[in-house]
């Protein structure tokens, strides 16, 4: 049995909602595995991990687990089907920013053929885990996507999982908790054992008390020596913002610019762990759990799904027409987007698809009445910001502190005048990067400008040295043969 | 027990209403006190300030419906109504009135946009433009006048019977002679119900309950009023070791504006300072303000004109009172930026 300590969270999350959970539209009905569908979609830029290539070409035959897109981080991802690469080709796609973008199609055969890596046999070090889980595509589950072997530096003293699960209506990370209980342990423990981590924290907001009851009986079946600190946390949104369950897990307050992974800190998501189990067992990412939940579905609930399943295919596996949406949220609807085009498949990131229909009362001017402010939990001050952003001033907006937005989305739901505040943030602090981006390659450019000039002036200094040279050499065979001229004479 | 609400209102509309209902036990005890001339001046400020915001929003070619039915106009229209002597003629209410919508919002932009108190600012023009009007029709509280009395005043003939100075203004002017102890003998002292000033102290305390209702509700914070009946009571508190020349301490606190403006004047988060700390810096600045212009200035009252000085204060206030970002060491001072 692990050693273990349930204890409620002494700190209070400054700020912060309480918005309606409706968790249990999703977690009455039982998970269950969704058939395959007829086709399935991998953007090869956007699947995780960077932009990427195709390992494959068009008419290739793959196993469920052959490599087919290689990013530039080094992750690769996977078949989740054995089938036949039918297309690559520009298709829609479900990421925040992109409508479209260059994706292998691929028809699933329905053909049980795997080809799944060597199992990882105890004792290894730290680099085989590393580029285990980069060869098995192991990225953030939780959203972000983050390449987690990134995050697995030496020195690393804690491990916190975020079983927190504060987004509305999402129960993704509460199933895998209730129904995979163990992988997400084991796969803590060899984590921590090989980074040497003594202490795994679990932040786990009190409203699920199924998956709480799992973890204790996994942790005293467990052998793990691990110390195992299971954090309640208040049920108040967002308390499973990275920043903020590293605050209120441990107390540390994570500098602005920073990464918890600095404070030798990391945080994973259930998902993600549970997958590096299996990877350590040879089995690449090729299914994910995908809340289907939202007023509009007829049976919302989990399923586990292959990644690149359309969504559609995903919809009509709650009896749902997918004509009778015109539009799905990807994500909660706090921190989710929107897609519209239903052929698009779901990712590693994706964890929710949520179909409700939510009326927008229209927009009316800012009263600085401060709502924002005082749900903001990092403390900014959201009417100053917007207000910048309104009138065009970026470096205001980042004066306020934009940099420091988790784009959380608090703040749209308290604000009297129905602004999309965290649009508006969103939208700057990407305005925000592409400048950095075209200030570096503007930078790269006069550097390349000028190691250019001063190679073409070396150049002709050079020419010119030896322009010298030469006429001096001329002038000195002229001067020996004059010389020579004079002493015949 | 209803549950205290975890935020403020959803809606701008339910916000403006809130405000409204919260004034309701101040109107009624302006009224039973002042007689029903603050009635007659509330529905024509109100009805001038939705004719004005309509003609306005035409003007500048907005969507009429969504600015009418979100009350800010009529808010508006309230407040000046409220602010105005209880016997002013019908012209100066409407010009009051008409001049905080046009030129207190909609000169720079409409809702959202006014740099000061659009209130204030009518106030105050009415009080450069017409001095003796808005100085000595205020009523009486002990001969608050019968309908007909108070519709002439309302019509233009207000009777000296019942119009004069206010209580503070009566400090500065009459009571400049007297002692204290002569002062206190005043029939507005010497008839109080609780023993403060006749009339006065009842508005002012159901001003404070509505106040302290906005607080409750979330619609306000605690910092402005605090913040402005703190800084007078302090300073006036420490000038008043010599009775005989200083206004007492509770005559600035409840006969002049000050309850009314604390809860519903400073905290118009328009032309305020938006942060908490900026908030309570915002009202001490109005607090000392305030004092100074009533002891040393020409004015009756003074929380107009310091209102709409500390407005112009506000963006600066908001500069150096920002909260310490999450994983920030220190707060982020100053103005910043460059365009």
């Amino acid at each position: 049995m692990a050693e273990y300590q349930i204890r409620r969270c002494d700190r209070q999350l400054e700020g912060g909602i309480h918005p309606e959970t409706h968790k249990d539209l999703s977690t009455t009905e039982p998970c269950v595995f969704v058939d395959d569908p007829k086709r399935l979609v991998f953007p090869i830029h956007f699947s995780g991990g960077g932009p990427g290539e195709a390992l494959v070409a068009v008419g290739d035959t793959v196993s469920q687990g052959t490599p087919i897109i290689k990013c530039q981080s080094g992750i690769i991802h996977v078949a989740s089907r054995a089938g036949t690469v039918i297309d690559i080709t520009d298709h829609a796609i479900t990421h925040p920013s992109a409508n479209q973008s260059a994706s292998i199609i691929i028809e699933p055969s329905g053909l049980k053929e795997q080809s799944y890596l060597d199992p990882l046999v105890w004792p290894f070090d730290a680099d085989s885990l590393r580029n285990r889980a980069i060869e098995a595509g192991i990225l953030g589950l939780g959203g972000a996507g983050f390449p987690s072997f990134k995050k697995w530096s030496d020195g690393t003293q804690t491990l916190i999982i975020n079983a927190a699960e504060c987004e509305p209506y999402l129960t993704a990370d509460d199933t895998l908790m209730r129904i995979d209980t163990h992988s997400m342990i084991r796969g803590a423990c060899m984590l921590s054992r090989t980074l040497d981590i003594k202490t795994i924290v679990i932040g786990i907001e009190d409203n699920k008390p199924e998956a709480l009851e799992a973890i204790e009986d996994a942790l005293k079946e467990s052998r793990s020596d691990c110390f195992f600190d299971i954090v309640l946390l208040d049920t108040k949104y967002p308390s499973g913002s990275e920043r903020h369950l590293v605050w209120l897990t441990l107390g540390i307050e994570v500098p602005t610019g920073s990464r918890s992974v600095e404070l030798g800190v990391i945080v994973h998501n259930p998902g993600t762990l549970a997958a590096l189990s299996r990877a350590i067992d040879g089995k690449p990412i090729t299914d994910r759990i995908v809340t289907l939940t939202g007023e509009a579905l007829k049976a919302p609930k989990n399923v586990i799904a292959p990644i690149g399943t359309p969504i559609n295919h995903l919809i009509e596996a709650t009896d749902t027409s997918p004509s009778s949406l015109t539009s799905i949220t990807v994500g909660g609807p706090m921190m989710g987007y929107a897609v519209t085009e239903f052929t698009a498949g779901i990712t590693k990131t994706t964890n929710c698809l949520l179909a409700r229909d939510v009326e927008i009362p229209p927009e009316s001017p800012c009263i600085r009445c401060g709502a924002c402010a005082t749900v903001c939990p990092i403390r900014l001050q959201p009417q100053q910001m917007v207000f910048a952003l309104k009138g065009g001033s970026l470096d205001l907006a980042v004066h306020e502190g934009l940099g420091d937005c988790i784009e959380c989305a608090a703040c749209n739901a308290v604000c009297p005048s129905h602004i999309p505040l965290a649009e508006w943030f969103r939208l700057g602090r990407f305005e925000v990067r592409d400048q950095a981006n075209e200030q570096r390659l503007a930078s790269e450019a006069r550097e390349r400008f000028e190691a250019r000039n001063a190679r073409l002036e070396r150049i002709a200094q050079e020419q010119e040295a030896k322009r010298a040279a030469r006429k001096a050499k001329t002038a000195d065979a002229l001067e020996k043969a004059r010389k020579a001229r004079e002493q015949t004479a | 027990m209803i549950k205290r609400p975890d935020y403020p209102p959803r809606d701008t509309a339910l916000v403006m209403r809130m405000v409204l209902i919260a004034l309701i036990p101040g109107i009624v005890a302006m009224t039973v006190f002042f007689g029903p001339g603050v009635l007659f001046n509330l529905t024509a400020a109100i009805l001038t300030a939705i004719v004005s915001e309509a003609l306005c929003l035409r003007l500048r070619q907005r969507e009429l419906k969504p600015r009418l039915i979100d009350l800010s106009a009529v808010l508006t229209g309230v407040l000046i109504a409220l602010a105005l002597p209880q016997a002013a003629p019908w012209w100066l209410v409407i010009a009051a009135s008409a001049a905080s919508v046009t030129l207190g919002k909609h000169l720079y932009g409409g809702l959202g946009q006014n740099p000061v108190n659009p209130a204030m600012l009518g106030y105050a023009l009415m009080l450069i433009s017409a001095p003796v009007a808005m100085t000595t029709l205020w009523i009486n509280p002990l001969t608050t006048p019968d309908f007909l009395t108070a519709w002439s005043a309302f019509l233009g003939h207000s009777s000296d019977a019942v119009t004069g100075a206010t209580t503070l203004d009566l400090y500065k002017t009459e009571f400049r002679a007297l002692t204290a102890t002569e002062a206190s003998r005043n029939p507005l002292f010497t008839q109080a119900h609780l023993g403060f000033i006749y009339g006065y102290e009842w508005v002012a305390l159901a001003y404070l309950a509505g106040g302290l209702w906005l607080i409750y509700q979330r619609v306000i914070t605690w910092h402005t009023p605090v913040g402005l009946l703190t800084t007078l009571l302090v300073i006036s508190a420490f000038f008043s070791f010599d009775p005989d020349t200083a206004t007492p301490v509770w005559v600035h606190l409840i006969a002049g504006a000050g309850i009314f403006a604390a809860f519903f004047i400073l905290t118009d988060p328009v032309s305020g300072a938006t942060s908490p700390k900026g908030r309570l810096w915002f009202a001490i600045g109005v607090g000392i303000l305030t004092y100074l212009i009533r002891t040393h200035g020409q004015y009756p009252d003074a929380i107009a004109f310091a209102v709409l000085l500390m407005n112009f204060a506000a963006p600066m206030i908001d500069h150096y009172t920002r909260p310490r970002i999450m994983g920030r060491e220190a707060s982020v001072k100053g103005p910043g930026g460059q365009s």
